[in-house]
């Protein structure tokens, strides 16, 4: 069990730290738009979309370690100062809530996901790439989320369990 | 009736949740489903999915990783250790010196970048120690850096106000236009504040032995540390306003700019760029996420009729505009004390900005009223960004008490400042209109 | 017994005239329902982005929405035909004339019909200006311009020379200003005024050849539509063709007078001559082509083109 949630976490870590460089990539696509554009005077019709299209994917995969980082924003006043069950009590729903996310975004997000991919939908822009394999980044993000949510919670009932 | 229930319903439980600890994502995303289907239905719960989609690829949220990216990869590129040398150096003389120099600090940083971490966490390491060993009263030396770090929020580039600017459809070049005056005016309170209280009580700042003058060659030669800041500065707000970049693209640019700082101080590194590239995929992440739980939070609220409700409501009173404007801004700084300040300007700007429009105000100069709530934000207890920065830094002996004691006359001159830009507006956009006018 | 309730998002902002003309079109539907329809009208982004609005009320999110087919057709290429086409034709009253005479309408509700929805009826009206710091007399002075256009445009307008980016509308007036493009599409003559562009741009180019006329569309979830009685699906049609009379003529009206405006805020008015434009609409005959992607979106083209033929645009 303990074991699982540990996979689940490595693999969340491990995708972390490959999105991360997504931004250096970003940078590079919008440098590259400045300097078509005012030193050549010919905008690409791609580099400033391809960068809005890597955009989603760049965060969205970061936010499944991120919860176990315990890194999204909180308040914690409270939870700061509790102590025992209590505490694993507060601990457990805010877990329960990112699971809830995870998993509404999850089942709602498909279907948008494979209507796109069924249209094979465009943008319609003059670069006018197809968008499903961008857009298929939420249905991922929530489903890691919501295993993130779920590993965590093995997590913190175990460290409870040896606590007594 | 039925849509104030809601309005309720959906607050009361928003701020239950919130005092669970929970992430504030999470919070809003959860209480946003939770009402979508018990209000709305549950085929409504699609709206999240389609609003997220949007954010997935807005142009202008995407300045929020580069800026964030460029302020880390400044702080690990020692030219503020450099910058905060030269200051030490010019300001030492001077009655509570170290504290005006920070405030001078602060708002260079703010120029460069758009984010307040990288101020308030380098300040906190390198002004705070120096201070403190000289005998500075904690809490002044405290509250500068506090207030100081907030700077970036009103001074462009500022990822705060990219977001109220998204959200209000105002142009981003504009609204960062519009923060330079008041940015330019609340920094030289703070060190007129600083100046008057050590004249008073020169205890404050106790100011070092005359006894080893430095020279003025040496002066002049740190007076170097200034070329990079200011190459950066230009070569952000610089590609903004000479029309070589959005405000997105400038963003890219001013990572290129940091990225040479770094390779000038001999500190750019492939193990530099990966943990910059780290602690900004955890802020923007952090945001981000935000972002999706806040937009669907809003979409059930205006909806199932909450926001025409409340517009209704204030349509109704019969209060004079100022009041409601007022009204309306205590909301802010109240919600302040416990929200994300990006959380606040995707709930509130939404509903207050009809009502902004309605009663016949420029939403340009609402802008900077909101960014200077946020900088209150920013510095109020329970939830505030610089509080936590600080945090990590504080030295043995100085508690969070401290903290919130040094905050509370910045504080209050931010108040000051803030009634001053809504009685004198000119003040606020006059810079964007002389901008616009020279384009004439 | 109580009426039906409806949501219906628009595409405009809240406050603009063609949003108080969407209001009108919920109170004109009570009124002709004796109340038994009665639709709550939202601004455009109120509940979702104005592009996603599709997806919203194919899954039942709100019943109906006012949309610009321009944004789905990505999905859906024939859209790009129902919704404006660059060159296309010049007068609004020969764009409704396609939809209503000349099988637009059955097209239009055939592109609709696969993903669950019901194509109402359109609102027609005719250009959006072209604004730019530099003149531009000729279709090919267009050649060789930086320029933000979208959709269709955005292809149409590159096939004439111009070098396109996607800037968000947000930042229209700033790129104008700073110098970033020379010509840019935005929204109607009186929206551009109000956001300021004649502050920038001393020239404003008349037709607006990027999008000559313009079709926004009444669409409804199929299931809430197939639940209406005759008399509330008649109200529909009726309100629906209402409107788009009664808010092309306020544009005519209103254009005249923003005209004015530009011109006393020093700003130089060009007409474009229609021998110029048709020629090149023969030339962009070959860019529609190209976007044609499907048997639908072909045969909607084809059809508007043998109109232009019979009316002798091309
Ligand atoms: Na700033
Ligand atoms: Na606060």
């Amino acid at each position: 069990m303990i074991f699982l949630c540990q996979r689940i976490t490595a693999l969340n870590r491990l995708l972390f730290t490959g999105a991360k460089w997504l931004v250096y990539a970003i940078v590079l696509l919008m440098l590259w738009e400045v300097l078509s554009r005012y030193l050549f005077n010919s905008p690409t019709s791609w580099a400033p979309e391809l960068a809005t299209l890597t955009f989603g994917p760049y965060f969205l995969l970061g936010g499944p370690y991120l919860l176990h980082l315990g890194g999204h924003v909180a308040v914690d006043i409270i939870s700061e100062k509790a102590t025992g069950s209590f505490a694993t009590a507060l601990k457990l729903a805010g877990l329960v809530l990112a699971a809830v996310t995870g998993a509404i975004l999850l089942w709602f997000s498909l279907p948008l996901v494979w209507q796109s991919f069924s249209y094979g939908e465009t943008s319609y822009s003059a670069f006018n790439p197809v968008i499903w394999p961008a857009k298929a980044f939420l249905p991922l993000a929530a489903l890691l989320l919501l295993l993130q949510a779920l590993a965590d919670v093995g997590f913190t009932l175990s460290s409870q369990k040896e606590a007594a | 009736m039925e849509s104030t229930l809601i309005l309720a319903f959906m607050f009361l439980s928003l701020i239950a949740f919130m005092l669970s600890g929970a992430g504030l994502a999470f919070v809003l995303g959860a209480i946003a489903f939770i009402s979508t289907i018990l209000l709305w239905g549950p085929s409504a719960l699609i709206v999240a999915v389609l609003n997220t989609f949007e954010t997935m690829t807005s142009e202008s949220l995407m300045a929020i990783p580069l800026y964030v990216l460029m302020a880390s990869i400044l702080q690990k590129s020692s030219i503020i250790d450099a910058l905060y040398d030269a200051m030490e150096t010019w300001f030492s003389g001077v009655n509570g010196g170290l504290a005006v120099g920070t405030i001078a600090i602060c708002t260079l940083l703010a120029a460069m970048t758009g984010v307040v971490g990288a101020a308030v966490a380098a300040m906190g390491i390198l002004a705070l120690p120096a201070m403190l060993s000289r005998g500075y009263y904690p809490p002044l030396a405290l509250g500068a850096i506090c207030a100081g770090g907030t700077l970036g929020i009103l001074i462009p580039p500022s990822v705060v106000t990219i977001v109220y600017a998204i959200t209000a459809q105002i142009s981003i070049g504009k609204m960062f236009a519009a923060g330079i005056v008041p940015g330019i005016i609340l920094a030289s309170a703070y060190v007129l504040y600083i100046l008057v209280r050590t004249w008073l009580n020169p205890a404050l700042a106790p100011k070092p032995d005359q006894s080893v003058p430095i020279p003025l060659r040496v002066k002049l030669s740190k007076l170097k540390s200034l070329i990079l800041p200011a190459f950066v500065v230009v070569g952000v707000l610089g590609s903004i306003y000479a029309g070589i970049a959005t405000p997105t693209e400038a963003a890219a640019v001013g990572v290129l700019g940091a990225a040479i700082s770094a390779i000038v101080t001999r500190r750019l590194s492939a193990s530099m760029l990966s943990e910059a590239a780290t602690d900004t995929l955890r802020v923007t992440a952090m945001i981000l996420w935000i972002t999706i739980g806040a937009r669907a939070f809003i979409s059930v609220f205006v909806a199932t009729g909450g926001a025409d409700s409340l517009l209704g409501f204030v349509e109704n009173l019969e209060a004079s505009r100022w009041l409601i404007l007022g009204v309306m801004v205590l909301v802010l700084v109240f919600l302040g004390l416990f929200l994300d300040e990006i959380g606040i300007i995707l709930l509130c700007v939404p509903v207050f900005l009809p009502i902004i429009i309605a009663l016949d105000f420029d939403p340009l100069w609402f802008g900077v009223l909101f960014m200077i709530t946020a900088q209150m934000a920013y510095i109020t207890p329970p939830f505030g960004y610089t509080l936590f920065y600080l945090k990590g830094v504080l030295p043995e002996g100085i508690g969070i008490g401290q903290v919130y004691r040094g905050v509370v006359p910045f504080f209050l001159i931010q108040v000051v400042v803030l009634i001053l830009f809504a009685v004198f507006p000119g003040l606020v956009t006059w810079l964007p209109e002389a901008l616009n006018a020279n384009a004439r | 017994a109580d009426g039906t309730k409806w949501r219906m998002q628009a595409l405009w902002g809240g406050g603009t005239t063609p949003m108080i003309y969407e209001e009108a079109f919920c109170a004109r539907v009570a009124e002709l329902t004796n109340g038994s329809l009665e639709i709550t009208p939202f601004a455009g982004g109120q509940i979702v982005p104005s592009a996603q609005a599709f997806d919203a009320v194919r899954g039942g999110a709100f019943e109906m929405m006012k949309t610009f087919d321009g944004y789905t057709a990505g999905k859906i290429p024939a859209h790009g035909f129902s919704s404006t086409v660059p060159f296309g034709f010049p007068d609004p009253d020969q764009y409704e004339a396609w939809f209503y005479e000349r099988g637009g309408l059955e097209l239009a509700r055939e592109s609709y019909a696969p993903a669950g929805l019901t194509y109402i009826a359109p609102t027609v009206y005719g250009q959006e200006p072209m604004h730019s710091t530099v003149p531009i007399r000729t279709i090919a002075d267009l050649n060789g311009l930086k320029g933000r256009f979208v959709g269709l445009a955005a292809a149409v307008m590159g096939d004439f020379g111009v070098a396109v980016s996607p800037l968000p509308t947000s930042e229209v007036y700033s790129a104008l200003d700073k110098g970033l493009i020379e010509v840019a599409d935005r929204g109607d003559i009186k929206a551009n005024y109000e956001e300021g562009l004649q502050e920038v741009a001393k020239y404003l180019i008349l037709p607006g050849i990027h999008q000559p006329t313009t079709a926004t569309s009444y669409v409804a979830n199929t299931r809430a539509y197939d639940a209406l009685d005759d008399q509330q699906k008649a109200a529909l049609a009726v309100a629906a063709r209402e409107i788009s009379g009664s808010l092309r003529q306020n544009i005519i009206v209103s254009d005249g007078e923003y005209l004015k405006k530009y011109q006393d805020a020093g700003v130089e008015i060009i007409d474009l001559d229609p021998v110029d434009i048709a020629e090149a609409r023969n030339q962009a005959v070959e860019s529609w082509k190209k976007a044609a992607t499907d048997n639908l979106s072909t045969r909607m083209m084809e059809s508007q083109v043998a109109l232009m033929q019979e009316l002798r645009l091309l």
